[in-house]
């Protein structure tokens, strides 16, 4: 609860902050202001279930993880966030003030008890992302992304109210406890409008965290909004999303798991197809990266779909290994395709990595861990997510979801190590890039955790 | 809250509905009937209080126009909250006030915020 | 102490690694070829303490628990180590083959620009072939199998500026991916049948039950696909002939002596689970002898002097399977070692003679290099009569025991076997003749040149000489007067099984006279080979033809490796690639597939739609519409 409070005004705070002449305040200020947050978190860490709003917003261990790994994230994406200073069309602090709102709008869909909650917090996220996405106002693919971001998440929403409002004719309440217990007393015999109901908020969520046959925007999206933008929507959105579904199917829906897990199983290995194989064939690697981020959610999907005891921390653990490499690879770019950049626009092709760890030892390991990590090579925190999400179909026996998986982790490899390649082996001259000492740090910091929770996945499950 | 509607039960929005739409349609049907229906050069023109035609009506506008109609929906419509707050002040007592003072206050601040952005000078 | 000890043995290499991956360009070349043998060196002789220290308490197995790991739910991994006889053995062969190859490394690596970071390479790879064989349960052997992997991509690809040779990398590194597959699934069907990963949970509660148990064929088989993957076996087998593209000292560590061995030390510790599955145990032998005989058939045509050791290989590790699939869990352990032994001598010779031959592959283009280098010639001499089979050197105990086991089996097999020691003789052979006799086919400038190799590289040829001569001795059959230690020792891991399935443990029932018999044919047939190289390369001094000489029939066929390679470029490669293409311009291919399909109405729409919609996107949400609708009908109206 404190983190929406805190944030809602340190978000207003930030936009005063930007009246000021000098803007290098804005950074440690945002900064500032999201570990208050991340203090704000934990203060309800040890009170167990609690609820606010007459019912209609849940704070509990799971969403405090959640809500921490955002936070964490969101920490590590605005400490990346260099060179808004030298940028005259920049506005930083309208460009903060948007993460720390859409970060409430992350906790309202990790915390939601009443489906109008989750609605309002997908729609403070997504209008806050549409605006960052294209915030590079003279890059006519910023503007495009942008605004087909917007058309078609206007689209999704419609389609996902249209499902609560079929869920509230169904069992006539919005809140998760009411849905569940009209669920429970009929499940025997089966209700339409409900059903039809649950699919389309499955449908506008799916759309959010970018599942194959929804995944048309990410692309496009990913490509054309300012990486340090991409890495936010790829991590943020993606967990609050996850976090989300998860909450709605473990909680209201379990009674009906026989109705919609057939559906959810072939989206997900659509999702793995997709994103996995049209990868391959990508020449960008933030393109090959917005694929990578399709193909993740299919994996996180294995873990919602055979939603055992195990999924709620497989699905934990795979976010957080996902942000961090992500996040990783993401920090690497950035400066990478900068420094290589091509009649004034950053180059992000994978030929811009050519060479890389001749001058840059740092960057270019912490660019081979996030891709081992992606990848789900061992002694990486990535592997044990996967390895988690697949212990938890094992135990729904759902053998063919994992050796589609599998497979398409196999040709996963393909297109990460080709990055790896071109940073180790391929000729190339890279002047050594100058980065801010802050990032540096950054950057190591979730290099290091990756290969702490690769190498004592434990530790996670003890920090929880 | 009773929950086992049967279709039946439905059937007064579907007879409501269809006299809606009904009454649309025979209106319509019914002006173009009975009315007279004259023809002209002049009568097919478009209407423009008398002057000639000038140009195209798709001319671009400054932003500043969108600008200021999309701030005054946002704020009218925040304003609409008022309203049963307004009903309802006696029973919500102090701790409403307090609400609503603070909603108040949030609003400020994004006017303001909007007055130091420089949204509201037209001349610029 | 015996703690310390234990944690020291993979602890060293990992240091090694660090310092010399992250100082690489600082350390001075002297100090990262000492850093790097004495990481080894002192692994081996940690090692050497634990095996002395284990003999002395009794040969007891014993598990150390160093922490707890991972939880998930009921199921709870420790990270902790097992040492027992299976995984000392294994100890003794990586540190000791390993400390060797780290030395011979340093002349062989002198002129290397990457020299740091070829040494960082092969200690990492030391430390996950360690925790391969330690662990105490599959995860840990699965992160180690994983790691080992990872090391061999980076040091087939270490010459990185060819692509052909990343390309060899990163199609060993697929093909292993397919069989960790296997592996992976392997593991989970452990878990969910046992609730646990250790093994002597999963041992003591496999014992109960029956033999023939399908789940415990689904897991063995599963795990052997694993083994088929890192060990190169048919089908999986075509990445290792590629790897020869690393440096050799890579070849003869990973891909000779250790990495490759690791499947057949997982069926070996897994002996309990497969002496329960006899139908797996037919699969492990089947594949086993036609990948012995398959290739040993390519070596015998190729002319490039690693694919010939690398088919070797291949078909040696096919001789290993074979023997586990006939239950002679010991006698494949003991073909690993003396495998070891000699393999990775004769990768070393190689690499010796590559070395004076200023990195020249071509068998054609040498001959008569045994005056020239005659330590190399005399330990790359030694290795051949050993793995020919010949006695009394190592390879004939070992291999013969194999051969004896399969003859008491299926008579087949034991035939399959023998024709291909007659192949492996053979091209071992003309491999030595064509190097080392007749004249020397190679140009001035390398005649020149040619130098024997210095004492760092050959100081580890001689001792593994020695070893691949003496190291029979540990085996030494009864029908020849010995005791068979070897046997022995290792006989406490097969309590389980023979507990399991006691008739399968009968002891040999072949009377002497019928050994004798045996290995009388099997040294006859390899001398037979032999002979016959002698007689084509020596007296006839032919020498194979160049590339581009057109062959004939089965010998065109033999010298193109069967066109294999050709085959999976059909079959898997290409599809691939044509469905990516094809889901690339999926965009394009569904506007086409929907504007042909149904026809004016959907264009009209269309355009009317594109007025107020950028571009695709319209396309784009029309795809979701049918995506929605697909999912509703099929939901509410068809399910």
């Amino acid at each position: 609860m404190y983190p929406i409070v805190l944030l809602s005004v340190l978000g207003i705070v930030v936009l005063y902050l930007g009246f000021l002449k000098s803007k290098s305040i804005l950074l440690p200020a945002t900064l500032l202001f999201l570990v208050v947050a991340m203090i704000g978190n934990f203060f309800e860490w040890n009170d167990g279930e609690l609820l606010y709003f007459k019912g209609m917003f849940a704070v509990n261990k799971l969403t405090l993880t959640f809500n921490a790994i955002v936070l964490f994230s969101a920490f590590m994406i605005v400490a990346m966030t260099q060179g808004f200073q030298d940028n005259e069309e920049a506005q930083p602090a309208e460009y903060f003030a948007l993460m720390l709102f859409s970060l409430v709008g992350a906790f309202m869909m990790i915390g939601f008890e009443n489906l109008i909650m989750l609605f309002l917090g997908v729609e403070i996220l997504s209008v806050a992302m549409y605006v960052l996405t294209g915030s590079d106002k003279r890059n006519l693919r910023s503007n495009e992304a942008a605004l087909k971001y917007f058309l078609m998440g206007a689209f999704a929403t419609g389609i996902m109210l249209f499902g609560i409002a079929l869920l509230y004719g169904a069992s006539g309440s919005f809140s998760l406890n009411g849905i569940e217990s009209f669920v429970t007393l009929n499940q025997r015999s089966p209700s339409y409008l409900l059903y039809a109901g649950l699919l389309l908020v499955l449908i506008g969520m799916l759309f959010k965290v970018s599942a194959a046959p929804f995944h048309f925007w990410t692309p496009d999206v990913y490509d054309g909004a300012p990486s340090i933008f991409t890495a936010f929507m790829a991590t943020i959105v993606k967990t609050a999303g996850f976090a989300a579904l998860f909450r709605l199917l473990s909680h209201s829906f379990s009674g009906i798991y026989d109705f919609w897990w057939p559906t959810l199983s072939i989206l997900t290995v659509l999702t793995l197809l997709v994103g996995n194989i049209i990868a391959v064939y990508q020449d960008s690697f933030k393109r090959m990266l917005a694929y990578s981020s399709i193909s993740h959610a299919g994996y996180l999907l294995i873990a919602l779909t055979s939603m055992t005891k195990q999924t709620e921390n497989a699905i934990l653990f795979y976010s957080m290994a996902y942000s961090f490499a992500t996040i990783c690879a993401f920090g690497v770019l950035i400066p990478v395709a900068r420094e290589k950049s091509l009649e004034g626009r950053p180059n992000e092709s994978y030929e811009a990595f050519n060479g890389l760890a001749k001058n840059n030892p740092l960057l270019a390991f912490v660019l081979t861990v996030s891709m081992l990590s992606l990848a789900g090579i061992p002694l990486t925190a990535g592997f044990w997510g996967k390895f988690f999400v697949f212990s938890s179909a094992v135990e729904r026996e759902l053998v063919w979801m994992i050796i589609v998986a599998v497979l398409m982790s196999a040709v996963g490899i393909y297109y990460y190590f080709r990055v790896i390649m071109a940073a180790y082996m391929k000729e190339g001259d890279t002047a050594t890039i100058r980065i801010a000492p802050f990032y540096k740090i950054v950057l190591i910091a979730a290099t290091l955790l990756t290969i702490l929770f690769g190498l004592a996945p434990g530790l996670f499950e003890a920090a929880m | 809250m009773n929950t086992n509607y049967l279709p039946s039960d439905f059937l007064p929005i579907i007879v409501q509905f269809v006299l809606a739409a009904a009454f649309i349609v025979v209106t319509m049907i019914v002006t173009h009937r009975i009315g007279p229906s004259r023809k002209s050069k002049a009568k097919d023109d478009p209407f423009e209080c008398g002057i000639e035609v000038v140009g195209n009506a798709r001319t671009p506008i400054s932003v500043k126009y969108f600008l200021v109609a999309i701030l005054f929906v946002l704020f009218d419509v925040e304003v609409i909250f008022m309203y049963p707050w307004a009903v309802n002040f006696k029973k919500l007592g102090m701790l409403g006030f307090i609400e609503m003072v603070l909603f108040m206050a949030l609003l400020l601040a994004g006017f303001y915020y909007i007055l130091r952005k420089g949204v509201l000078k037209w001349e610029e | 102490m015996s703690l310390f000890l234990l944690v020291l043995i993979p602890l060293l290499p990992l240091i090694g690694f660090v310092i010399n991956g992250i100082g690489f360009r600082h350390i001075p070349k002297g100090a990262v070829g000492v850093i790097g043998s004495l990481a080894a060196l002192g692994s081996f002789a940690a090692s050497v303490a634990v095996l002395l220290a284990f003999k002395e308490a009794g040969s007891q197995p014993q598990i150390v628990s160093l922490f707890d790991w991972i939880t998930v739910g009921e199921l709870s991994i420790p990270f902790s180590f097992q040492h027992d006889q299976l995984s000392l053995l294994m100890l003794m062969i990586i540190t000791g083959v390993g400390s060797l190859i780290h030395i011979y490394s340093i002349g062989y690596m002198k002129h290397d620009e990457g020299f740091g970071k070829f040494f960082a390479f092969l200690n990492l790879f030391l430390f996950f072939m360690l925790l391969l064989v330690m662990g105490s349960n599959y995860v840990i052997m699965f992160i180690g199998w994983e790691g080992v992997g990872l090391c061999s991509y980076l040091l087939i690809g270490f010459w990185n500026k060819n692509t052909s040779y990343n390309n060899a990398a990163r199609k060993a590194f697929i093909m292993n991916r397919i069989g960790d597959l296997g592996f992976l699934l392997g593991i989970f069907t452990i878990i969910a049948t046992f609730g646990s990963v250790e093994y002597t949970e999963v041992f003591r509660q496999a014992t109960g039950l029956p033999i023939g148990d399908p789940v415990l064929i689904t897991i063995t088989l599963l795990l052997f696909v694993g083994a088929m993957g890192k060990s190169a076996q048919i089908p999986l087998y075509t990445w290792l002939p590629d790897a020869m593209a690393g440096p050799t000292p890579v070849s003869a560590l990973i891909h000779a002596a250790t990495m490759v061995t690791a499947g057949i030390y997982m069926v070996i510790r897994s002996n309990v689970l497969y002496t329960l599955a006899p139908e797996t145990l037919e699969v492990v032998a089947i594949v086993g002898a036609a990948t012995a005989i398959f290739a040993a058939s390519i070596g015998l045509l190729q002319n490039d002097i690693k694919k010939v050791l690398a088919y070797s290989t291949v078909s040696q590790l096919g001789y290993m399977f074979l023997g586990l699939g006939v239950m002679a869990y010991s006698a494949s352990m003991f073909h690993v070692i003396t495998h070891a032994f000699f393999k990775a001598l004769l990768f070393l010779g190689a690499g010796s003679v590559i070395h004076a031959m200023s990195d020249e592959q071509d068998i054609r283009k040498m001959g008569g290099l045994r005056k020239k280098l005659p330590i190399t010639f005399i330990t790359f001499f030694i290795a051949t009569w050993a793995i020919s089979g010949l006695p009394p050197f190592s390879g004939f105990f070992s291999k013969d025991e194999i051969l004896a086991h399969a003859f008491e089996h299926n008579k087949l097999l034991w035939a399959v076997g023998l024709v291909g020691s007659a192949m492996t003789s053979f091209y071992m052979f003309r491999l030595l003749f064509l190097t080392f006799f007749g004249t020397f086919r190679g140009t001035h400038e390398q005649e020149h040149h040619l130098h024997e190799s210095p004492a760092s590289m050959t100081i580890p040829l001689m001792v593994l000489a020695v070893f691949s001569a003496l190291g029979g001795v540990i085996g030494i059959p009864e029908a020849l007067g010995g005791s068979h230690q070897l046997a022995e020792f290792m006989s406490p891991l097969f309590d389980n099984s023979r507990q399991a399935n006691p008739e399968a443990f009968m002891p040999i029932s072949l009377s002497h006279s019928e050994e004798y018999m045996l290995m009388g044919v099997s040294v006859l047939v390899a001398l037979l080979s032999g002979i016959a190289a002698y007689v084509m390369y020596i007296s006839k001094a032919s020498v194979p033809a160049p590339e581009s000489e057109t062959r004939q029939g089965v010998q065109r066929a033999v010298y193109h490796k069967y066109y294999v390679d050709e085959l999976y470029d059909a079959v898997f490669v290409k599809p691939m690639r044509t469905l990516s293409n094809l889901l690339a311009s999926f965009g394009e291919f569904f506007i086409d597939l929907f504007v042909d399909g149904t026809g004016r109405l959907v264009k009209a729409l269309a355009n009317l739609g594109r007025q107020t919609q950028t571009g695709s996107t319209g396309y784009y949400i029309f795809a979701m519409v049918v995506g929605i609708m697909v999912i509703l009908f099929w939901n509410l109206l068809i399910k």
